[in-house]
């Protein structure tokens, strides 16, 4: 079972995220800070991160340059309200974009995609 | 000389009355003279024959008075002709000084140049004006560096000559109304009819041995005699002109050369004197004065005209910074309310569609829950229109080929155009250069822009061209099933405006806004009963990027 992390400082939309994804068949932990999803990473390992870019007095993007230096293995998918996120060229570090959405389900694809292209890339060797 | 009664003289001199027949020389309104001898002998006798006769009869007589009175009438005969010669050049005189004034008084009213060289012209040829037969006006250029035919008045043939003489001497204008008859009814024709000669006349003002530019050097009128065989005369000139005899009359204002009028007499081949050159000259003052003060209107006109454009462009730039403030101000309002309402209306949809997904198919409540997940999408939908409009500040501009950017955005919304049965119909044009554009962008302004159109309108006809306009290719949509009024028109530009004919007025606020940040106007006009035209104009060079 794949291990999600997902750093939302909205507590509703951590749940929301948990449910669905859960339900989903995925293994869902949650994180409302910067300082609380280090804490969970550096405790248990995840198989991709789901990050809000703007969390409340904090950035997303730098959880991510974090992220890509210590767990370059572990692919993140960055959440934004906003598609202003792409003039960042930071974010780019991402391996996908979605933008906040009720509908969870071009976000539960690119769940399935990233982590296909990342059990594709463990298979390679790479 | 007495009235000897053995004398009987021819002539009546000697009574003081007289009857109506004694004076042959006496006509009709000379009644008074019949009883006032001193007046009859003064104004009648001298030129009378029997007088005469009588007066030789008295020399003969031997009578010593006789040469005394010879001295006396022979000096009288001098002075009565003197002053019979002095009154008919005041006549004259008083004409010119009539026509002169005249003259001075129309040029000097008029700033117009086409109505100043008329009347300039029409003077120099009406019989009531200087009589001549053709004239040539030739202007310096801007730069006065040339001098130029501009225009010629008059016959070309004899037979055109008693025709057009004919009319004028028929019509009984004052020179106003005659100038004013040749500028409506003639001056083009008149420069056509000429254009042959006109065309030839330029002459460099730096060639100081032709003789117009000499004559304009020496500021002179000068009448040029045997020009066919005249050293000082260009034989071209002579040749053009046809004629022998012809004056110069050199247009000087402010010592300024302004140009030259050239005159002859090439029907009647009737000398010029002297005295119509000096006649002439005093004319060649107010014309000139009168044609650098119409050129000078004519080019501060030009000037008033350029500031009033400058002035309207300053007002469009006022308009369009209000209006570009006014749009940035919606931009930073509308995704700092888009934040603030993404989160909790994702929250809303998302579990409104956990509890749909976990709600029986029969529950009664699943309308409901229903009607929350399809008012939660709707919302997010105009969030993300409204989030497009903030994103619309940062264009990313490359080089593309716009017949192909027409092309795949026609085939993007092919299928909305087949279910609305519209008819579309492309004509690109062939060898376009490739515009400066942000492609995302410009392909989504014209797909809204385009299914804007379409939308709730079934069976229309919508046309889309590409061409070059100056250095810019232009994109037409012509929609020709819709009827927008100027109030409409307004409203479809406001953002958050709603049309009767076409919905919020967000989405083409929103693509203006896009495309005037890439310096790219998209302008929109709807002609009474001509549809509505979108006209894009894409820059095809970077330097025109703001």
């Amino acid at each position: 079972m794949n291990r999600i992390l997902v750093v939302d400082d909205e507590a509703n939309i951590r749940l929301l995220y948990a449910e669905e994804l859960t339900d989903e068949g995925y293994e869902v932990a949650t994180a409302a800070s910067t300082a609380e999803a280090t804490e969970k990473l550096q405790q248990q390992s995840f198989d991709l991160a789901v990050l809000d870019i703007k969390l409340k007095n904090e950035s997303g993007i730098e959880l991510l340059q974090k992220i890509v230096k210590e767990r370059h293995d572990m692919p993140v998918i960055l959440c934004s309200a906003f598609s202003c996120y792409k003039d960042d060229f930071s974010a780019w570090l991402a391996d996908s974009y979605v933008v906040k959405s009720g509908d969870l389900t071009e976000l539960k694809e690119e769940i399935k995609r990233v982590l296909a292209k990342k059990a594709q890339r463990k298979a390679a060797g790479l | 000389m007495e009235n000897d009664t053995a004398t009987q003289w021819e002539c009546c001199w000697d009574r003081d009355q007289i009857q109506v027949g004694d004076c042959p020389n006496l006509g009709e309104g000379d009644e008074d003279l019949l009883s006032s001898r001193s007046r009859r002998v003064l104004e009648k006798c001298c030129n009378c024959e029997k007088f005469k006769r009588d007066l030789e009869r008295f020399y003969a007589s031997g009578h010593p008075l006789a040469p005394m009175f010879s001295i006396l009438d022979e000096g009288y005969r001098r002075q009565r002709s003197h002053i019979q010669s002095l009154s008919s050049f005041l006549d004259t005189k008083t004409l010119e000084t009539r026509f002169m004034h005249e003259l001075g008084s129309v040029l000097q009213s008029s700033v117009d140049l086409e109505e100043v060289l008329s009347v300039a012209l029409t003077a120099i040829t009406s019989g009531k004006g200087f009589g001549m037969n053709r004239a040539f006006l030739l202007l310096a250029d801007k730069e006065r560096h040339f001098l130029r035919g501009h225009l010629a008045i008059g016959p070309r043939s004899a037979e055109e000559a008693g025709q057009t003489w004919h009319e004028v001497a028929t019509s009984d204008l004052d020179l106003q109304s005659l100038s004013h008859a040749f500028r409506q009814n003639k001056l083009s024709a008149e420069r056509d009819k000429f254009q042959d000669i006109l065309a030839r006349l330029v002459i460099s003002m730096d060639d100081i041995h032709h003789i117009i530019v000499s004559s304009l050097e020496e500021k002179k009128p000068l009448l040029v005699q045997n020009a066919f065989h005249n050293p000082d005369v260009d034989p071209e000139l002579a040749r053009l002109l046809g004629v022998d005899t012809f004056l110069i009359l050199p247009l000087i204002a402010r010592n300024r050369r302004v140009g030259a009028i050239l005159t002859d007499n090439f029907i009647t081949r009737q000398p010029i004197t002297d005295e119509d050159l000096r006649s002439i000259e005093t004319f060649t003052f107010p014309v000139a004065f009168a044609i650098e003060r119409a050129s000078l209107y004519e080019r501060l006109q030009v000037e008033v005209a350029k500031l009033q454009e400058a002035n309207r462009k300053l007002q469009e730039q006022q308009e369009l910074l209000v209006k570009m403030e006014k749009m940035a101000l919606v931009g930073r309002i509308t995704s700092s309310i888009a934040h603030s309402i993404r989160n909790p209306l994702m929250v809303i949809g998302g579990f409104a569609r956990s509890i749909l997904k976990a709600t029986p198919q029969n529950d009664p409540k699943r309308d409901f829950i229903d009607s929350i997940v399809a008012e939660a999408h709707q919302m997010e939908e105009v969030l993300d229109e409204i989030l497009t409009y903030s994103d619309a500040l940062y264009p990313i501009r490359d080089f593309w080929d716009v017949n192909q950017l027409v092309e795949t955005t026609l085939r993007e919304i092919q299928d909305k155009v087949i279910t609305q049965n519209y008819t579309c119909r492309y004509h690109p044009a062939d060898g376009l250069p490739a515009a400066y554009i942000d492609y995302k962008q410009t392909s989504y302004c014209i797909r809204n822009i385009l299914l804007g159109t379409i939308d709730g309108l079934e069976n229309g006809l919508l046309e889309i061209s590409t061409r070059l306009e100056g250095e810019r290719v232009e994109i037409l949509i012509d929609d020709r099933s819709r009827r927008l009024s100027e109030d409409e028109l307004e409203a479809l530009l406001t953002p958050f405006a709603e049309t009767h004919e076409m919905g919020s007025g967000l989405n083409l606020a929103l693509c203006r806004n896009m495309l005037e940040k890439q310096n790219i106007p998209l302008l929109v006009v709807a002609p009474p009963d001509a549809g509505v035209r979108y006209s894009i104009k894409l820059p095809t060079r970077k330097e025109e990027q703001p």
